[in-house]
């Protein structure tokens, strides 16, 4: 090692460590949060996040990436993600051309395959990548896994307990820094039971008050206090509502920045009409907002 | 000294992950080691910090997570006792055994045949050619005794025919001109990298997974018969197929269908279901199906069928609720039910109408020729 202190080293120390260092980058997490991240740099094993959409799943490996100071190599899932597009794929288009182009010369067919078929050619997707960093652990992010199907859950399953991926033309990668792998779920289905098994867990649920006002200050630090209070005693008071989508923290900021942004101090019925998209994702969620009556949830909100 | 108190820690932990366990968390083997390894990292004195560490070592769902902190909380209780015997106080869901009507016991033995002695003279027995079309078309609750062996013989017939088509069609719609340059790349080689021979890809065809609810209580009577016909019959093109009988209860019979000789399967079907009540709860059998066997058998490739009528007498919110739940996690939710064939009738039952919002394709059951027509939807 170049470096004579080990910065994660000091990062990580201690969970509350580790805590008040999220906060420095923005990040407020409570301190049971901080201890599963903290685990996953002590025992190095996959941390699988579940939680509503909106309550900073998805940034807690952006953080920790920063944190670390490694990079962070992320993977969206989807239906149908393959290993071409999650792993690795030849590069077709320039294999042809060196076919081509080795025309003339005096190789052996082995060696000409063993050209084509070597690192240049190779496209590294962010799985293969993660195993491929060279300097340090980079963070991988599998960014909503529920989405993809279960054979890539399987395939997945083999990749976290071995760290190793086999391409038939080169032979088996080992990893050479394990990465710390955070793993994201919306929970639209269930994750196999072999897959959460291996992986440490953690339920976000929405903040409490206290919480919400914090990451309130921490991300808009120029909004006026009386505003983000309203606003997140607002979005608190929707959250009870029964809508097909309640609101998350990043709900809650979009709301207090579009509200400022109108050039208002404070909230009112008009303001909260103006800004509706913000806070209800769909027709019927708006319409569920305002059968609620905006006047009431708004009197719970200031009064 | 120290040594002594890690030890003590580690059969305490141990002790802990066999509580959770009495109490439906499953903490396993690997689980316990986990949280083992995770202990030796941090502070065991910060008792919130110790209880953070348990929790994101030993809990992998949403449920569970939230079930830990009282058990933490009993178990590690500083004053209390430590409980040391794992004592199950787990209780099974609880069969009722309701032996005043015995319905489903003759259901699959008897058939129609029991009690339509009343629509006898309405039609009478032709055989042949014309026979199959007219039999094609008739009511199953209006079967004449007679016609009875013809039909199930005609069914059988008929709906083995269909899932062998559907079986056809997939791999042949499936055939696609992608080309697949890795293989193609891959055989020319040795021709200096001509592409002479093309590899072609297509996709894989999709199994789909089959789940089916058939609801056998009193007011399916007439139909039962038939539709668990329909559910043998669709084994021969789906591989994966679950099937449940349900009216107050959910039990599986996927086990008994998966026999080549039919009429031992229905006797022993109907020993299963034997001694239920008549009613029908379809909330609360499929609030058991979801629970038992959601997680395990419902996902995206699956498609869901339920057979019933909705007549429920449970609470209707109760089944929107869970068949909101299923429909988010499969492919697709049929619901069949016969007296879509009557004319007239609108899905006015609570029940039904409670649970068409969740329902992807409503179709009629009632006779051979609408069981027919379902091709297109699977």
């Amino acid at each position: 090692m170049m470096s004579p202190v080990k910065p994660e080293d000091d990062a990580v120390r201690d969970p509350d460590a580790l805590m008040r260092n999220f906060e420095r980058l923005g990040y407020i997490a409570d301190r049971s949060l901080a201890t599963s991240i903290f685990l996953i740099t002590k025992l190095r094993k996959p941390l699988l996040i579940e939680g509503h959409a909106g309550l900073g799943k998805t940034e807690v490996a952006k953080v920790l990436a920063s944190m670390l100071g490694t990079e962070l190599i992320r993977l969206q899932c989807y239906e149908g993600l393959d290993t071409s597009s999650s792993v690795y794929e030849w590069n077709y288009q320039k294999q042809l051309l060196a076919i081509k182009i080795q025309e003339g010369v005096a190789q052996t067919v082995e060696e000409k395959e063993r050209y084509i078929f070597s690192r240049e050619f190779l496209l590294e997707r962010p799985l293969l990548k993660s195993i491929l960093a060279q300097e340090a652990s980079p963070v991988l992010l599998i960014d909503e896994i529920d989405r993809a199907d279960e054979a890539f859950e399987a395939f997945l399953l083999e990749l976290l307990s071995d760290f190793q991926i086999s391409i038939p033309e080169m032979g088996t990668i080992q990893a050479r820094h394990i990465p710390y792998v955070i793993l994201t779920s919306n929970r639209t289905r269930e994750l196999s039971d072999a897959l959460k098994r291996r992986c440490l867990y953690h339920w976000i649920d929405y903040p409490t008050f206290e919480k919400e006002m914090r990451i309130v200050r921490t991300r808009l630090p120029d909004i006026e206090e009386e505003l983000s209070k309203q606003s997140v005693r607002f979005v608190q008071a929707v959250r009870k509502l029964d809508l097909e989508k309640p609101p998350g923290v990043a709900e809650t900021l979009d709301c207090v920045q579009a509200v400022a942004l109108l050039g208002k101090h404070r909230l009112s019925a008009d303001v909260i009409e103006e800004t509706m998209g913000c806070l209800a994702k769909s027709m019927e969620d708006g319409a569920r907002v305002r059968a609620a009556g905006i006047d009431q949830l708004l009197s719970q909100a200031t009064g | 000294m120290r040594q002594e108190h890690a030890e003590q820690l580690a059969a305490s932990i141990v002790d802990f992950c066999r509580f959770l366990r009495t109490h439906g968390l499953p903490a396993g083997m690997r689980q316990t080691m986990t949280a083992l390894e995770a202990a030796k990292t941090i502070d065991v004195q910060n008792r919130h910090l110790f209880a953070s560490t348990l929790q994101t070592t030993l809990c992998s769902t949403m449920e569970e997570w939230e079930q830990f902190p009282p058990l933490f909380q009993t178990f590690w209780a500083e004053s209390q006792p430590r409980p040391r015997s794992a004592s199950g106080e787990y209780k099974g869901p609880a069969r009722g055994e309701s032996p005043e009507q015995k319905e489903g016991a003759s259901l699959f033995l008897d058939g129609p045949g029991n009690q339509t002695g009343s629509a006898q003279g309405n039609t009478k027995a032709v055989y042949g050619a014309s026979a199959q079309e007219r039999l094609k078309k008739v009511d199953f609750s209006h079967l004449p005794c007679e016609d009875l062996a013809l039909l199930e013989e005609i069914s059988l017939r008929l709906l083995r025919r269909m899932s062998q088509r559907l079986s056809r069609r997939l791999t042949i719609s499936h055939r696609t001109t992608r080309i697949d340059l890795r293989r193609s790349i891959r055989r020319n080689l040795t021709r200096g990298g001509e592409p002479f021979v093309l590899a072609y890809k297509g996709k894989k065809p999709r199994k789909n997974k089959l789940v089916i609810l058939l609801d056998i209580s009193g007011s399916m009577n007439f139909y039962s018969l038939f539709l668990v016909r329909f559910a043998y019959a669709l084994q021969a093109r789906f591989q994966r197929v679950h099937t449940f009988l349900f009216s107050t209860h959910v039990v599986e019979v996927s086990d008994l269908l998966r026999t080549r000789y039919l009429p031992e399967a229905l006797r022993k079907l109907s020993q299963r279901a034997a001694g239920w009540s008549g009613g029908t709860r379809i909330g609360e059998s499929l609030r058991q199906f979801n629970q038992a066997y959601g997680r395990k058998l419902l996902s995206r490739d699956t498609i869901f069928i339920i057979l019933s009528d909705g007549w429920d007498t449970g609470e209707p919110e109760l089944l929107a609720a869970q068949l909101r739940k299923t429909n988010a996690r499969v492919q697709k939710v049929l619901w069949l039910n016969p007296l879509l064939g009557l004319k007239g009738y609108e899905p006015l039952t609570r029940g039904m109408a409670a649970a068409l919002p969740y329902v992807d394709v409503f179709a009629p059951a009632h006779n051979l020729e609408s069981l027919l027509a379902l091709e297109r939807h699977l």
